[in-house]
């Protein structure tokens, strides 16, 4: 029924091989919004990576942290934005 | 069959989420990497969502929470781009120079103008440095 587990571990690695590029930008990004546009977009890379590595190690168990990823790491880019729009409060 | 179909959708996937990296590489400008980082890479994420949902079938565990973290995707990473790019225009974040048009600074001009009749455009332009004029107009 399933494919083949390296298929889906490819696919996690090429996940994490972009993921190293937006750490390039979330190293070098002059400001602190750059680095929360790569912040944000890594962590999707990140979600991604996580599903695929599931698939790829046939554990159910894993789903569960990339649908933790996908609802909570947002929240990071909201609070830092609201941060930077008011001050802290 | 459903091989190639997982191979073909994970390509595409996978495509669009490295142009999306590389647009947040190179591109010259905050607001265009939020561009990339908003559309592109959701729009990578979900062909490599659908490609997991064809390669484990419609019944599995994974396609639940793959069509999950779809939903979620589509709602959230939106709002966090949107809230991201409305903090930093309002805290003056620097346009790129080659950049052709600016519709919020241009309204607010229109509006300065005619409240106060003198038409003073050489201040309309958008702040530069963070704080006064964004902050004391975007303030609700």
């Amino acid at each position: 029924v399933s494919l083949d587990q390296n298929l889906y571990a490819t696919v996690a690695l090429a996940e994490i091989a972009i993921g190293a590029l937006l750490i390039l930008r979330l190293a070098a990004g002059p400001t602190v919004s750059e680095r929360i546009v790569a912040l944000n977009t890594l962590s999707t890379q990140a979600t991604l990576a996580v599903l695929f590595y599931a698939a790829a190690a046939d554990r159910t168990v894993y789903l569960d942290v990339a649908v933790w990823l996908a609802s909570f790491s947002y929240l990071g880019a909201i609070v830092w934005s609201r941060y930077l729009e008011r001050g802290l409060l | 069959v459903k091989t190639v179909a997982f191979i073909a959708l994970s390509v595409v996937g996978l495509g669009f989420s490295l142009s999306g990296a590389v647009g947040i590489l190179r591109m010259p400008d905050l607001y265009s990497r939020i561009q990339c980082s908003s559309k592109t890479v959701t729009m990578g994420a979900l062909p490599a969502l659908v490609a997991l949902v064809v390669g484990e079938g419609v019944l599995s565990d994974y396609a639940s929470r793959a069509l999950i973290i779809a939903a979620l995707l589509l709602i959230v990473n939106p709002a966090a781009s949107h809230a991201l790019a409305r903090a930093a225009y309002k805290t003056g974040e620097p346009m790129w120079p080659g950049a052709v048009r600016d519709d919020v600074a241009e309204r607010r001009q229109r509006s300065a103008g005619a409240r106060s009749g003198s038409g003073s455009g050489s201040d309309g332009d958008r702040p530069k440095s963070g704080g006064e004029d964004g902050g004391a107009e975007g303030r609700r």
